[in-house]
This record gives structure tokens, C-alpha cells and sequence, in this order.
């Protein structure tokens, strides 16, 4: 059993870290309230995006075309360049927040032969970094605070790589909060995007398997004429950087507000076992220092009584 | 006048969600109009001032950034980075974006930057010429 000094400075040190987390939880809670009610606002906007743009596209006419990857030179291709958008934190002390966009990225990477990487968030930058992935350095964003800038600024870099051809697919790796205790890490294919006939396909698979999103209406209704204009070509044009710059704030909205409750729950959950590891070692402490007292006076008796006794021989 | 269900969601908030009998906004060509009935468009939005008439006839403004537009039985959707009331607009903030724009639109830049400086200039023009201020040369 540890002595009492030694468990004294347990306590204490305990103690410290205890205010640390303590004060990263009311910090992190309050910027949770913020994320969140970003979030909130957020949404009908990110949601609505998505759903649009999978109407229009599933209206849109069969042609070959840069954005569907889908022109002859596209599919002589045998190996895709792939990029990796990977939203992480830009600290630690989140839990397994940044644990979970890492590993899954990781496995995405692994799986893909010509890979790149542009990542959001230092975290992650120095994951990948340290394991010498192929990341792009001149694609240096911060996960704190989205604003609509920096998710345009963003869209200009990718989309511009991809027009030129030195990446084929383009994903994003973030987390989605799903509710206050639960979130999810998400993958979703940004460009090239869903032609019309990969939409009926999709639709029809979930008919048959009655599951999904599929929508009766929806389906009923693809092959239904519908105006574009002025033309495909300049709405695509248009349609491109409003969907990637649309879902790439979306998504760093979400990964923000992941990432605040992440770390607040993280916190909650250190300062709890702060606090049962005080309490035990109290009760330790109450014991070791009972023991030693016990031992001091059983000491003392005995030394009395030895006296005694050699007191009574001397008389006698 | 016969009456559509409009939306006008901004990328922070759903700017509008109700009735109305017409809306004008800046294509690609120029300005076009949407009334009931029109047939199933998907379309784009320009940077500019967007407007709409409600079941009572008065005429409601406002400064959009660039986005979609779908239309869809009696349906219109409007999908667009920003939407501002023209009293909501901040003169100043949109003077001082101006000038920012402007001046980088000066500096040696790469494609990229000068398309972004670029749309932030015809924002900045957009959201003052809505605030009504004249737009200083």
C-alpha cells in the first residue's frame, strides 16, 4: 500500500486535470450551442441541395461529358486518380472523433492505387503526413469557424484539378451528426457526378429491393421531358460549383458541430472519472492514514507495556 | 392572378416558403420571369437582384448570390448561397468588400484567385446597387 504522502499527490494532480477538463467542457458546450445552431440553420439548404441536384441530374439528357466521366478517353482509363477531401479537427481531446475520419479515410486510401489527399484540419494533416501519404500541401484549410469563403476557395482548388484532368473522382471524408450523442462518418462521391442513367439504375435496384430512398414518383417520372436552359452544358457548368461548394460548407458545418460534441462529451466523460477516481482514492487515503495511526498507537502500547514490564522486574 | 408555391432557401436560412404569382430573376441572358403554370425548367441564377410578387400584389426584393432554380408543377425552388432583404444589407460591409475585391482584381493572381476576387466584386455590386447606393466607379 502506497503511503500517504504519495497518495496525497495523486489527489492533486488529479485534481488539476480535472479543472482542465472541466474548463474544455464549458469552453467546448459553448461553442457546441454556436455549431449547432449553425447547423440547424444549415440544413434545409445542405438537404435541399442534395435533393435538387439529384432531380435535375436525374432529368438530365445522356451525354458524354467531362463532369460525367464518361467520354471514350474516360473510360479507356484503368486507373482512376482519386482525391480525398478528409475533414478532421484541428485539435486532439475530441474522443474518437478524429480517430474514426482517419481510419476510415485510411481504409479509402489504402483501397485506391492512385490516391491524393487534401485535408482539412491539422489533425489529420499530421496523421497522413507523418505516414508519408501522398498529401496536397497547398490545399491548407482549417475545420475551425466554416464560412461559405472558405468552402468557394476550396471548390476553385478541387474543381480546377479536376478539370484539368489530374483527378478523375473526388470524395469527401466527414462526419455527420446524427444526434446529440450519436454521429457518423460519411462518404460521399463528389465529382464526377450521377448521370441519368446510373439514377433510374439506382432507383429501379431499390424498387427491387424495396428499400432505400426510392420514391414510386420518382421513378415514374425520370424519363420526363424537362426544360434546361439555356443548355445542359452551361447549367452543368453552373451546377458543379454550386454542388460541391454547396455540400463542401454543408459538410464542414457538420464536422464542426461532430467535433465541438465530440470533445464535449469526451470531456464530460474525463471529468466523471476524474471525480470516481477521487472519490476511491479518498477513501484509500482515509484508510492508509487509519492503518498508520492504528500502527502508531499499537507501537506505543507495546512500548509502554515492554516498559512496564521491565518496571515490575526491577522492583521485584 | 393565379398563385405558386415558392421556395428561396439561402445557405443559412430558408429565406421564403409561400405563395406567390410571380418571380424575376437574372438568368444567364438576362432577366426571365416565372409565372403559375410554367413548364418544368431547371435553370440558373445570376448574381443580382431577384423579385417576387405575392398573392397581394406588392413586389418583394432581393439580393441573391448565384444558385438554382427548378420548376416543377406548380413548384418553384430557388436555391442560392445568400439572400438579403435590401434593408438587411450592410452598406458599409459591402463598400469595403468592393474596394478589397477591387484591389486584388489589380494584383498578379492565379486563375483561381482572380475568379473568386471576381464573383466577390459582383457580389459586393449586387448587394449596393439592392441597398440602393449608387456604385461607385
Amino acid at each position: 500500500m502506497a503511503n500517504t504522502k504519495e497518495i496525497q499527490n495523486r489527489i492533486k494532480s488529479i485534481q488539476d486535470t480535472m479543472k482542465i477538463t472541466r474548463a474544455m467542457y464549458m469552453m467546448s458546450s459553448m461553442k457546441l450551442r454556436k455549431a449547432r445552431q449553425k447547423l440547424a440553420d444549415t440544413e434545409p439548404y445542405f438537404y435541399g441541395l442534395q435533393e435538387q441536384i439529384s432531380e435535375i441530374l436525374s432529368h438530365f439528357p445522356d451525354m458524354e461529358h467531362l463532369y460525367f466521366d464518361n467520354r471514350i478517353d474516360d473510360r479507356a482509363e484503368t486507373v482512376k486518380k482519386k482525391g480525398f477531401i478528409v475533414i478532421t479537427g484541428d485539435k486532439g481531446m475530441a474522443g474518437a472523433y478524429n480517430h474514426n475520419v482517419i481510419k476510415t479515410a485510411q481504409t479509402l486510401a489504402n483501397e485506391a492505387e492512385d490516391r491524393r489527399l487534401y485535408l482539412v484540419g491539422e489533425t489529420g494533416r499530421q496523421y497522413f503526413l507523418s505516414r508519408k501519404e501522398p498529401v496536397d500541401t497547398a490545399f491548407h484549410f482549417s475545420a475551425h469557424n466554416p464560412s461559405m469563403h472558405r468552402a468557394r476557395v476550396m471548390t476553385e482548388y478541387i474543381v480546377d484539378l479536376y478539370q484539368r484532368e489530374e483527378l478523375d473522382e473526388v470524395y469527401v471524408v466527414y462526419t455527420r451528426m446524427i444526434n446529440s450523442m450519436k454521429e457518423e462518418v460519411e462518404v460521399q462521391q463528389l465529382l464526377p457526378l450521377k448521370t441519368h442513367e446510373f439514377i433510374k439504375k439506382e432507383l429501379i435496384e431499390n424498387a427491387q429491393k424495396g428499400e432505400g430512398n426510392y420514391n414510386r414518383e420518382a421513378l415514374d417520372r425520370v424519363d420526363d421531358w424537362f426544360l434546361i436552359y439555356p443548355s445542359p452544358r452551361q447549367v452543368l457548368e453552373k451546377l458543379v460549383y454550386n454542388y460541391v461548394t454547396g455540400f463542401l460548407y454543408g459538410a464542414l458545418v457538420e464536422s464542426s458541430a461532430s467535433e465541438e460534441n465530440a470533445r464535449m462529451m469526451a470531456m464530460q466523460s474525463a471529468t466523471d472519472n476524474a471525480e470516481a477516481m477521487l472519490k476511491s482514492l479518498s477513501m484509500e487515503y482515509n484508510r492508509v492514514r487509519q492503518a498508520a495511526i492504528t500502527q502508531e498507537i499499537t507501537e506505543v502500547i507495546g512500548g509502554a507495556k515492554a516498559l512496564r514490564k521491565k518496571k515490575k522486574k526491577q522492583v521485584r | 392572378m393565379r398563385t405558386f408555391s415558392l421556395k428561396i432557401i439561402a445557405c443559412d436560412r430558408v429565406f421564403y416558403d409561400g405563395e406567390c404569382t410571380m418571380l424575376v430573376f437574372p438568368g444567364f441572358d438576362g432577366e426571365m420571369a416565372v409565372m403559375a403554370g410554367h413548364e418544368a425548367m431547371t435553370s440558373t441564377i445570376e448574381i443580382g437582384e431577384i423579385r417576387y410578387q405575392l398573392p397581394d400584389g406588392s413586389w418583394q426584393y432581393a439580393v441573391v448570390s448565384d444558385g438554382l432554380l427548378k420548376v416543377d408543377r406548380s413548384k418553384v425552388n430557388l436555391l442560392v448561397y445568400s439572400a438579403e432583404k435590401p434593408e438587411e444589407i450592410d452598406a458599409f460591409r459591402a463598400e469595403a468588400a468592393a474596394a478589397r475585391a477591387r484591389e486584388q482584381l489589380q494584383q498578379k493572381q492565379s486563375l483561381q484567385e482572380y475568379r473568386i476576387s471576381q464573383a466577390s466584386l459582383a457580389r459586393a455590386m449586387a448587394r449596393l446597387r439592392g441597398a440602393g447606393k449608387n456604385v461607385p466607379r
